[in-house]
């Protein structure tokens, strides 16, 4: 699972420049989470157009091309606009979502999925699996070109590339997790086989196979100098003038807060699949392409407003204005990044008082029951976002559907209000700590009313309203108060998120559980706590890998998996279920499975779930081949302008 | 001014002058003692053994076996330790500020008939005054800003915002546009908080850092100012070189680094406010005063044998003051304009209802409800200009010389 | 002591303090929690990836697995080697990125402080010589409106006057545009007239108010009873008593504008200059850079004090250089 990043990311979208402050820490774990692989523009598809939900009525639904048409004419520039400059543009180490997008202007990577979840090869001729995902066959297409003097892109720099630089000791590269234990080996000329650690049915879903083409001729010095700075450094790779005819522009210049700057490449391989989609015939079809950095939101808006952009990413408050503006085009791009709630079972969480009552289910299904999740997604959202139930968004393949499920938090069908108070009291019986109600309120047992420590990003606007909003809420279903604390990303991160691996032993149902292999985010079990204290959190938003559910073993494969900084131990049997996902055979038999994995989390709520928001995408309405889906993009070396 | 007849004109007797004003604790230093003590003992006591948790009042009764008489007074405040030295500081303000105004009324008299003149002056010094009393005893009346997620951005009264723009408009919608209501006479942000509220809670914090920030820097500044220009030689080399490395820290720079890395409550903004910035005061002062110790007159003094204390005390301070004044009062927007920046640039509590932070909320939405940038902008502007146009005032009633001179 | 000896001395001082501010500097840095390594250990644990080995990396990476002593001494060395270090978050040398910024900053800076300087005393002496006048009521409104307006919030206002409604001047800064030419004059406009009436305002006020103090003292008198022109007076006796207050003021607002302001209007207009280099390696945390603009920025403070210093011994002939 990489760590290129591919959505602009719920919260990089509506960014603004404080809310770009608050990246440090949300978008980190986004970036971390976001296992979505390629770039924004090669962006992999979801085949349930009907989990596309556009709240508001009246927003543009433009149609996906039509790649059988004949090829479309070359014009002028397509000028996209972003939020946030980034750290780097060399390939082997960038882990940003934006400059994912920089680099995939210039260089293709294997594959891709387009809407129908199908997977599209680009570099690959083919990936396939004979032995039910024992092995998997890479072929590469015999087109492809490094600039002079690299020569062709074979399996052999693949290979090398994996090799030498994301299993070695030496290089430590952002994709180096994805190879580990997977063996790797060159076939012929222009095939070589991988063997995953596991057999994985969904292996190219994982999106680990995605590698930009590195010619090894380029790798070959720094590999024998162990010169992992200089790799860094490497000037051809910071201007990507190696990309031959591998990606349908070429960068002409990287100006370091302003922006990247592109031509058009005429001799695109892709061109070579006009059999197939002949509107690749001619790609691509803007002359020049650029990507400005905008930091100052109201100066972005107004960009799009005047037309000096082709696409902008717009904040919820914004969304309704330009969908109603004729002269702007708005596209609804759902994300798998979830809004939630954390709130900590450790042993210095619940600063209240005596106990610990997150760590009864139903008290936090109280918390899910007691905020209303539709006046969340009006209010803060402006609509634009969708009710989040258990850890998978609708438009999943592998959503249950919500028969099963209980609406926490929906007033109309579900559980919410008066009964979130009954819940509270029941979780109140399974605790020996007297607390109790008077009246209304909450009191422990020093006869105050409990009030928690709620953590919110200091640059986040967004979470600055939706901390008020949990305070109203609680206060109101299930009388308790929260005290709001604004605070850095990374700081919270850092002190409050994570600790020292300690590792230990826990006795959970009468059974002992060791710490094996503790991670700063799952440090030990409950009794070892991250040097702050906090109740609860909303700093981040996790991802719910939408497109292999096998990925969420890392935060709920039982309490010692490697993601668990809340200290989760879950109440049903999360392993076992984990392991029938990873033993199914079928697309099927993984869906029965994760269904019954959604569905115990739905009960448990881990983490609070609120919503999952969407991207809200403003075009130039010229711009053809924008459409609602996770996918949006999959196919951009064929948009064009229709003017 | 000598009692006694000196037998040469020359010579006058230094002890007796000065000792009537050394042993004797004047009226202004009393009133401080009275006054001041039992806040700084309050705050020690909110500091040491008043929990976190605990409203500093409510413990306080429980302490003094009060707990009931406090109750009906509605006694419950919780100060935080920026509120008590808030309070310490206006005192000091009346002391030593005001006081002395009524007790030399002829010269306050002479001085308001100058500043009077100053017309726009006049209405900083109103503008400042409601800021002030708005501060102080604003909150008492206004609650705190409430979240409202279904008033977000209503328009100020007689205004009005396209509907596309609001969830859920209080008042009539007409041509499609949401007017404003008496509700909100000055509208609402996002979060649907009253900007009126949000104003009038951001006075008090405009003010604390005014009077606490000045009182820290006019502290260290005129001392370390005078005492250099007044001691010379290699005191004053050290004095100034120590200047110079505090004048050399690119301020902005490292308020965000501080403030950035090791939080940014208001009591760490004004520390390191106070901290950075006392550095141009004291090379003012210094410089001021400098040319004051050339003047004949000092050095008649000197040679007549005065005390160094007396004369720093007696003639450098006072013949100082006005540029002091000047300088404070063009200092003070400084740091108001500095909390706002660094807000703006996201670094604070926002929690912490200032202009700043006001500003920094509405730019995103200024091209559509532009009165929650303009109203605490505004306000901040006229705070600044206020402050501007007084000390103005203050130089030209305090500089008969110039003053005298350009009626002629 | 000499004049010579004077400047030496004074620089050889200044480099002294650069190098106690930049320690302060890296200390503060070298205390703080690292955005990039814990990201590395977040990705590392949810990608089944072992955390302290990511973290080690990454240190490694950044040179961070050192001890504190070590990473000081090598910093120290690369200063005076101008052997910067890498920029992490611009992946290029920290000395381009600096050169960079100062290209961009230059371009709006040099501007404003040749208006500043042209502007601010003329409209100070002009003021002070009509003293009480509407045309000083005028002149020092103005002053003090451009004094007294929050740049940033100013800048915010113009744009979105002339920017988004009026659309007369462009929104984003086009760091593609030739540095002299129209089109860079025309989008650098806004920023340079929000700074000019930022930083005239005091220029303004000193010169006024010092101006009027000297234009009654007993020399002009003295010089207009000897039938001296009033322009000559002015020039002699006025303006240069005048002027040691005055290039006090002057230096330190510019440079108070300049590290302070210049930064917001960097981001509100969207100019990628030294201002907002400076402050995305400070958000980043990346150290080098940040060390390096700290470097840069006490330089330029320091430099601008010691001509304050220096026009202040200068101007004022009564203090000596021996007082000093």
């Amino acid at each position: 699972m990489p760590r290129r990043i591919s959505s602009k990311g719920n919260h990089a979208s509506g960014i603004n420049r404080r809310e770009w402050l608050g990246m440090l820490g949300v978008g980190s774990t986004m970036a971390l989470a976001g296992c979505l692989g390629g770039d924004d523009d090669d962006d992999d598809g979801d085949g349930d157009d009907d989990g596309e939900d556009a709240p508001e009525a009246g927003a543009d639904e433009p149609d996906p091309l039509d790649l059988s048409q004949d090829p479309p004419e070359v014009s002028g520039e397509y000028h996209a606009t972003q939020a946030s400059s980034f750290d780097t543009i060399n390939p082997i180490y960038n882990t940003e979502a934006g400059a994912g997008t920089a680099i995939g202007y210039a260089l293709d990577q294997g594959y891709t999925f387009d809407f129908d979840n199908e997977v599209v090869p680009l570099l690959f001729e083919d990936i396939y699996t004979e032995d039910e995902g024992e092995t998997w066959v890479i072929e590469f297409r015999d087109n492809l070109e490094f600039s002079d003097p690299y020569g062709q892109y074979t399996a052999e720099d693949y290979v090398y590339y994996v090799q030498e630089i994301h299993q070695s000791d030496t290089f430590p590269s952002a994709n180096s997790p994805d190879w580990a234990g997977v063996e790797i080996e060159q076939t012929g000329e222009l095939e070589a086989v991988a063997t995953p650690p596991n057999p994985n049915i969904i292996w190219p879903e994982t999106f680990a196979p995605l590698e930009y083409p590195i010619p090894k001729e380029l790798l070959e010095p720094y590999v024998d100098a162990e010169d992992s700075e200089g790799l860094q450094q490497d000037e051809e790779l910071l201007d990507l003038s190696f990309n031959g005819n591998l990606g349908p522009y070429n960068l002409e210049e990287w100006i370091r807060d302003g922006g990247t700057q592109y031509s058009r490449n005429d001799e695109y391989y892709l061109r070579d699949l006009a059999d197939e989609y002949p509107m690749f015939g001619e790609a691509p079809y803007f002359e020049t392409a650029q990507i400005e950095i905008i930091e100052e939101e109201s100066s972005r808006i107004a960009a799009i407003e005047t037309g000096e952009t082709d696409n902008v990413p717009l904040p919820p408050d914004r969304g309704e204005q330009f969908i109603e503006d004729e002269d702007t085009m708005v596209v609804l791009e759902p994300t798998p990044f979830n809004t939630i709630l954390s709130v900590n079972m450790r042993d210095n969480g619940w600063t209240a008082g005596p106990g610990n009552l997150f760590r009864v289910k139903e008290f936090r299904q109280a918390l899910a029951a007691a905020i209303d999740k539709f006046e969340y997604i009006e209010g803060i959202a402006n609509g634009f976002a969708d009710p989040h139930y258990t850890w998978q968004p609708e438009f999943s393949e592998w959503f249950p559907g919500t028969d099963d499920l209980t609406l926490w938090g929906n007033p109309e069908e579900g559980v919410y209000g008066e009964e979130a108070r009954d819940l509270v009291e029941e979780a109140l019986d399974q605790i020996d700590e007297d607390y109790s109600y008077d009246g209304d309120v909450l009191v422990g047992p020093d006869d105050n009313q409990v009030e928690l420590e709620i953590y919110y990003n200091a640059a986040s606007d967004t979470q600055e309203l939706a901390v008020d909003f949990y305070n109203n809420q609680l206060e109101q279903n299930i009388g308790i108060t929260l005290d709001t604390n604004a605070i850095d990303g990374t700081t919270f991160s850092e002190n409050y998120w994570s600790a020292d691996p300690e590792g230990g032993t826990d006795t959970i149902d009468g059974e002992e559980v060791e710490w094996d292999a503790p991670t700063p985010n799952n440090p030990g079990p409950r009794s070892v706590t991250p040097d702050e204290e906090w109740d609860m959190a909303t700093i981040f938003g996790l991802n719910t890998y939408p497109r292999n559910p096998l990925t969420n073993d890392v935060f709920f494969e039982g309490p010692n998996s490697s993601y668990n900084p809340v200290g989760y131990y879950p109440e049903f049997d999360a392993e076992g279920i984990i392991q029938n996902m990873r033993n199914a055979g079928t697309r099927d038999e993984l869906r029965d499975a994760a269904a019954e994995l959604f569905a115990n989390l739905n009960e448990e709520q881990p983490y609070i779930m609120i919503s999952f928001g969407d991207d809200i995408e403003a075009y130039n309405p010229a711009v053809r081949g924008p459409v609602p889906e996770f996918s949006n993009g999959w196919d951009f070396p064929a948009w064009h302008k229709d003017e | 001014m000598a009692t006694q007849k000196p037998t040469k004109f020359d010579q006058v007797d230094w002890d007796n002058l000065t000792g009537s004003g050394r042993f004797k604790i004047s009226i202004n230093m009393k009133l401080l003692l009275v006054t001041g003590v039992p806040v700084l003992l309050l705050g020690l006591y909110d500091h040491f053994l008043v929990g976190d948790r605990e409203a500093t009042f409510v413990r306080l009764g429980e302490d003094l076996g009060l707990s009931s008489q406090f109750e009906a007074l509605g006694l419950d405040f919780n100060p935080t330790s920026v509120d008590i030295l808030f309070v310490f500081t206006i005192f000091l303000f009346l002391w030593y500020l005001v006081l002395p105004l009524y007790q030399n009324m002829r010269m306050t008299k002479y001085y308001w008939k100058e500043f009077k003149r100053n017309r726009p002056a006049v209405i900083s010094l109103i503008w400042l005054t409601i800021i002030f009393v708005g501060g102080v005893l604003g909150p008492f009346f206004v609650a705190m800003p409430e979240q409202d997620l279904f008033a977000a951005y209503q328009p100020p009264v007689f205004g009005s915002i396209d509907q596309v723009h609001v969830n859920q408009c209080v008042g009539e919608i007409s041509d499609g546009r949401c007017q404003g209501t008496w509700e909100y006479p000055l509208g609402t942000t996002r979060g649907g908080q009253d900007v009126l509220a949000m104003v009038i809670h951001g006075m008090t914090v405009t003010m604390q850092i005014a009077f606490i920030t000045t009182m820290i820097v006019a502290a260290i500044g005129i001392t370390f100012g005078t005492v250099s220009a007044y001691a010379g030689g290699w005191v004053d080399e050290i004095m100034m070189r120590f200047v110079d490395i505090v004048l050399s820290f690119p301020t902005l720079l490292f308020f965000l680094l501080i403030l950035y890395i090791y939080g940014a409550g208001l009591g760490m903004f004004i520390l390191v406010f106070g901290l950075f910035g006392w550095g141009a005061t004291a090379r003012y002062v210094r410089s001021k005063a400098l040319s004051v110790s050339e003047e004949e007159f000092v050095k008649a003094t000197k040679i007549s044998g005065a005390g160094t204390y007396r004369i720093v005390r007696r003639h450098v301070v006072p013949n100082t003051a006005s540029s002091i004044i000047t300088q404070l009062t063009l200092i003070i927007p400084g740091f108001l304009l500095a909390e706002a920046q660094l807000a703006f640039l996201g670094i604070g509590d926002t929690a912490v209802p200032t202009w700043g932070q006001a500003i920094s909320s509405g730019r995103n939405a200024i091209d559509f409800a532009p009165w929650i940038v303009l109203v605490p902008g505004m306000a901040l502007f006229l705070t600044i200009l206020a402050f501007n146009f007084l000390g103005d005032a203050i130089l030209d009633a305090l500089n008969p010389e110039a003053e005298a001179e350009s009626e002629k | 002591m000499g004049l010579a000896r004077y400047v030496a001395a004074r620089t050889i001082w200044a480099a002294l303090v650069s190098f106690i501010i930049v320690t302060v500097t890296f200390l503060l840095l070298a205390l703080a929690p690292n955005p990039s390594i814990s990201q590395a250990a977040t990705q590392a644990a949810l990608e089944g990836g072992d955390p302290a080995t990511a973290v080690e990396q990454q240190e490694q990476l950044r040179g961070l697995d050192q001890p504190l002593y070590v990473r000081y001494m090598d910093f120290v060395q690369g200063v005076y080697t101008l052997e910067w270090g890498w920029s992490q978050n611009r992946a290029q040398p920290v000395t381009e990125a600096l050169w960079q910024g100062i290209y961009y900053t230059a371009q709006y800076s040099i501007p404003w402080t040749i208006l500043t300087l042209i502007i601010g005393p003329l409209v100070g002496l002009y003021s002070a010589a009509n003293m009480y006048s509407w045309k000083d009521h005028l002149a020092t409104g103005f002053a003090f409106f451009g004094w007294a307006i929050p740049n940033f919030f100013f800048g915010i206002i113009l744009l979105v006057i002339f920017g988004v409604w009026l659309q007369w001047f462009p929104i984003q800064y086009d760091t593609s545009v030739p540095v002299f030419s129209l089109a860079n004059a025309h989008q650098l406009f806004l920023p340079v007239f929000v700074l000019v009436t930022g930083s005239i305002g005091a220029v303004m006020r000193v010169s006024r108010n010092e101006s009027a103090e000297f234009q009654n003292a007993d020399f002009m008198k003295t010089a207009k009873a000897k039938g001296v022109s009033p322009t000559r007076a002015y020039a002699y006796h006025v303006m240069r008593p005048t002027m040691v207050p005055l290039s006090t003021t002057i230096v330190s607002q510019l440079l108070v504008i300049f590290l302070g302001s210049s930064l917001l209007i960097e981001i509100v207009f969207g100019i990628p200059g030294l201002g907002r280099v400076t402050f995305d390696a400070l958000i980043n945390q990346d150290t080098n850079l940040v060390l390096g603009a700290t470097l840069l920025f006490t330089f330029i403070a320091v430099i601008g004090n010691l001509i304050e210093d220096l026009v202040f011994t200068i101007m004022d002939p009564r203090i000596s250089f021996d007082d000093r």
